[in-house]
């Protein structure tokens, strides 16, 4: 079942269409920085941008900044709102559930099919900026790079930690995913499921820069996105990284939860 | 096909009850009591002292509540005191450390070793190397709960201190130590420094200006290893595509800043505090007090009131009369004298606007 959902998803027209258009808004400001050589002033703009004028190689995790604020959450929420509703609102959900898979195994499948979406667009997002950065910039190839901090990391040690990023990137999308998909099960819409997601979303983000808010700051699904800058301080500082892994895990699994308890004693009639 | 609601009040109560375990879960941990041990605070005080050799590492936040009316050349001491701050430390001791201030997009570490400083500021890729200054604005590391607390605690006497039960911080007991000052002229209500028994080391220290229920001031540890760190993290290199600046030479500009001061004699006592005498402070500022309860005068060439009094009269709560201007920003006066003749002064302390006012009237010059 979850074979059939990713051939489903990933032969659609729009899920690349949605991909190429998320890789658009990281590729115009590569052109535009390498164009007018004005990169953002340090501390402004995106994490990591500023410093992609000496080091092309950082430039996935610039476009990674770039996406995650906004870009890539609304295409996460797109797809997983229709998920579900999607195909309510297609007239097949009732012929899906009439094969004896049961509700709960198309609901894994469906949200394995939204995490194979994430990891997708966030590996093409980090790959295509790789060949814009190295293309645009000049690289250092043989010298690794600078952390946060100042040391000196070798070219193992930024690839690796890079690849750390782009995981923390992709379960940091999960709650939202989450939020997508429990909101899929309750509305046959899958435009009001997404803007259900997104709402969260943008009152979570509200929410952050409020200093009243600070009391329930921690388990905001947007508090620990950024942490992913963490892992290219010396030493790695985990703590945010570790608390914003179980924190989507525990969005992750209530949601799940709340969807699986709607979604199996639901009466689907389209 | 299940009829609608067959079967869903068992999986909705499943679900609520993760809910409601999960969101009591925080409040069920930080409701966990800390264990008091009975340390007399004249102990404790002692131990604190005795730790500044203690090495450790952790990660501590400082809040400030304190909206320093200064003008735009001073944004980063108004930031450290008004804002949340974020810092990872690597203590070996006094003469080497590492306190870096983490921003959500870069960080400025401060690298301490016995020749000097390296400041590596990540955002500019600027290091800067600097000499230990005898005179120095206030910077991140001083903020640092284990740094602040040994500092206000040195000068604090045997019957200002007094016990305060024991919280749990950065997930250890500690013990509470508290300091009421005993001068008439303090702003500072008490300050509470809460402390780890067995190092001594201060886990949190918050600030109360005078009948405040909130804390100007709150810096504590969030995570705290009692590990000496390795001396390669302390150690700072400059990477080779960084640009490396040399330090402004602060003897040089107190040395220039002394010599355009106006030449005045301040007096032995000002709002019943004693002057004192510090190294590396020149002759014309005047420093009173003890502890907790600080005064700084100075007096101030022309060009420079005029910028002061600009920004303190934007000041919502400046109080303005015939002996100057002058504001609170939490416990923290600040007072532009402007005498009739002779030169304007600035007065600057934890100390309560009618002791800045008292002060004022004692300066030479100055309205009586």
């Amino acid at each position: 079942m979850i074979g059939v959902e990713l051939r489903k998803l990933f032969r659609r027209p729009r899920t690349w269409v949605t991909i190429a258009v998320l890789n658009a808004l990281p590729v115009l400001v590569a052109v535009l920085v390498q164009l007018t050589d004005l990169a953002p002033r340090p501390g402004e703009g995106p994490p990591f941008l500023s410093a992609v004028l000496t080091n092309g190689a950082l430039f996935p995790l610039a476009a990674l900044a770039i996406v995650l604020p906004l870009f890539l959450p609304i295409a996460v929420a797109v797809v997983a709102g229709d998920a579900v509703a999607g195909e309510a609102q297609a007239g097949t959900l009732r012929y899906l559930l009439v094969r004896p898979a049961g509700r709960t195994r198309l609901l894994v499948a469906k949200l394995v099919a939204v995490i194979a979406f994430v990891l997708a667009t966030v590996l093409v997002v980090a790959g295509v900026g790789y060949v814009v950065g190295t293309t645009l910039f000049d690289a250092q190839p043989v010298g690794g790079g600078t952390s946060v901090s100042g040391t000196s990391l070798t070219q193992q040690e930024l690839a690796g930690r890079s690849l750390m990023a782009i995981g923390y990137v992709t379960v940091s999308m999960l709650g939202v995913a989450a939020f997508g998909l429990f909101f899929s099960t309750l509305t046959d819409s899958p435009l009001a499921a997404a803007l259900g997601a997104l709402a969260v979303l943008v009152t979570s983000s509200l929410l952050f820069t409020l200093d009243a808010a600070s009391p329930i700051a921690p388990y905001l699904p947007t508090r620990y996105w950024l942490a992913f800058v963490d892992l290219f301080r010396d030493p790695i500082l985990w703590r945010d990284v570790v608390r914003g892994l179980a924190l989507q895990g525990v969005y992750v699994g209530v949601l799940l939860a709340a969807a699986w308890a709607n979604f199996t004693t639901k009466d689907v009639t389209s | 096909m299940a009829a609608r609601g067959y079967g869903a009040t068992p999986r909705w109560a499943a679900v609520g009850l993760l809910v409601a375990l999960l969101v009591a879960l925080p409040s069920v941990v930080a409701a966990l009591p800390a264990d008091d041990a009975d340390v007399p605070a004249a102990d404790l005080r002692a131990a604190v002292l005795a730790s500044a050799d203690v090495g450790f590492s952790g990660y501590a936040v400082s809040a400030g509540g304190l909206a320093l009316p200064v003008s735009d050349r001073l944004t980063a001491v108004a930031d450290l005191f008004s804002d949340r701050t974020l810092v990872r430390v690597w203590w070996r001791g006094p003469e080497e450390h590492r306190v870096d201030v983490v921003t959500a997009a870069g960080e400025t570490g401060v690298h301490r070793d016995p020749g000097g400083t390296w400041t590596w500021d990540f955002e500019a890729a600027t290091a800067t190397r600097g000499s230990p200054a005898s005179l120095a604005l206030p910077s991140p590391p001083d903020l640092l709960p284990a740094a602040l607390g040994r500092r206000l605690l040195s000068e604090a006497a045997e019957d200002e201190l007094s016990r305060a039960g024991a919280r749990r911080v950065a997930g250890r007991d500690a013990l509470g130590l508290r300091v009421v000052p005993a001068d008439a002229a303090s702003s500072v209500g008490r300050v509470d420094v809460w402390v780890d028994p067995a190092s001594g080391l201060p886990l949190q220290v918050e600030v109360f200006a005078e009948d405040a229920d909130l804390p100007a001031l709150d810096t504590r540890f969030l995570d705290l290893d009692l590990a000496v760190p390795p001396a390669d993290v302390v150690a700072f290199t400059p990477p080779p595509d960084a640009t490396v600046l040399p330090a402004p030479d602060t003897e040089e500009l107190i040395a220039q800043a002394e010599e355009r001061a106006p030449d005045v004699s301040l007096p032995d006592e000002l709002a019943g505090l004693p002057r004192r005498t510090f190294a590396g402070v020149p002759d014309a500022v005047g420093v009173y007090g003890r502890g907790v309860t600080l005064l700084a005068a100075a007096p101030l060439p022309g060009r420079l009131a005029g910028g002061l009094r600009e920004a303190l009269t934007a000041s919502p709560d400046a109080v303005t009369d015939e002996l100057g201007t002058r504001v609170a920003a939490g416990p923290l006066g600040l007072m532009l004298v402007t005498p009739p003749d002779g030169p304007a002064y600035v007065l600057t302390g934890t100390v309560t606007l009618d002791a800045l006012a008292d002060a004022a009237r004692r300066l030479p010059g100055a309205a009586s």
